[in-house]
């Protein structure tokens, strides 16, 4: 009885040394974008882009930087596809707008980021967040402006802000 | 008199200039708009089968028109979908005849090319006789499950290829 009152008394304890488990042991919660919002986005970015009479290409890339919808405008210039895709890389490692890296590197010509791959000082991205989480990122590239694209951009994301939590 | 040998002199000129294999050459192409509804489709009908796959639509030139990452597929999945579109692009037929072509002659020269893969699921998109894109799909179990799925995108826009 006592032995088995014991035994119990192991088990409580093993929980409660569930402590020894640091949370920081534990694995990742994640959300991520599922394909059919990452479509979404960045069918709404060229569509936006479209009714104001821009043609441009459009990436949506993932919390790692993967490509998760890449979609190349023929009606716009070919370096638009990996403008955009360089656009969302930069703004989703830098966790802001593109154009934020851009206005950096204007003032410093030799910023150390803008010698690794897939930096791009342009304006046109932005990161996709869920709360302070950056999950991703759409870039945009063809319109006359990097305003514009980042317009663009913001429409798509803007289109499934209630999924983003 | 003089004026008229040489309009006549000139049509001569014009004529031979314009031979049909100097002309520029007339192509219809993938629009956006259809490459990602083939892409997209290809995607949710593997979906709705239980298959969470990738896919790609390629364009006439071979260049990626529409790169897809399906939810939870195996990194493998989105450069698979894109070699198999590229193979059937090349060969302006599906990619399992380059897989079949290759279980009889395992080192037939098209192995070594870049971008080739003797897989099922990749169809090219036509309009008439011309290939005019393809599109891949991997990450179903079965490359013939990843060939029905690109083949429903390609369905779904077929009143758009002509």
């Amino acid at each position: 009885m006592f032995k088995s009152a014991y035994a119990i008394a192991g088990v409580s304890l093993a929980v409660v040394l569930g402590v020894a488990v640091p949370a920081n042991a534990q694995l990742l919660t994640h959300k991520d974008l599922s394909v059919a919002t990452a479509t979404t986005i960045a069918l709404t970015a060229i569509e936006t882009c479209k009714a104001q009479g821009y043609n441009v290409s459009a990436n949506v890339l993932g919390r790692e930087g993967q490509v998760v919808v890449a979609i190349r405008n023929p009606a716009a210039g070919f370096a638009t596809y990996e403008n955009s895709m360089k656009k969302a890389y930069t703004a989703r490692t830098t966790r802001a707008p593109s154009g934020k890296f851009a206005d950096a590197v204007k003032g410093n010509p030799n910023a150390g980021q803008f010698f690794l791959t897939n930096f791009v000082a342009a304006q046109g991205a932005l990161p996709i967040m869920v709360g302070n989480d950056t999950i991703g990122a759409i870039g945009i590239s063809g319109a006359p402006g990097g305003d514009k694209d980042e317009a663009c951009a913001k429409a798509g994301i803007d289109k499934v802000a209630a999924q983003l939590r | 008199m003089k004026k008229i040998f040489t309009v006549a002199g000139l049509a001569l000129i014009g004529a031979t200039v314009g031979s049909a294999n100097a002309q520029l050459i007339a192509h219809k192409d993938l629009s956006v708009t259809t490459a990602v509804t083939i892409a997209q489709t290809a995607v949710q009908t593997c979906k709705a089968q239980g298959y969470n796959v990738s896919a790609h639509v390629l364009g006439r030139a071979g260049e990626v028109l529409v790169a897809m990452r399906g939810d939870d597929t195996g990194p493998h999945t989105l450069e698979n979908s894109m070699k198999k579109a590229w193979t059937a692009r090349a060969q302006r037929a599906p990619s399992l005849n380059f897989a079949n072509a290759v279980k009889a002659n395992p080192t037939a020269g098209a192995i070594h090319l870049t971008n080739m893969v003797p897989a099922q699921g990749g169809l090219p998109i036509m309009v008439g006789e011309d290939a005019i894109g393809a599109v891949g799909v991997s990450g179903a179990p079965g490359g013939d499950k990843d060939e029905a799925c690109a083949k429903a995108g390609i369905d779904k826009v077929a009143a758009d290829l002509k």
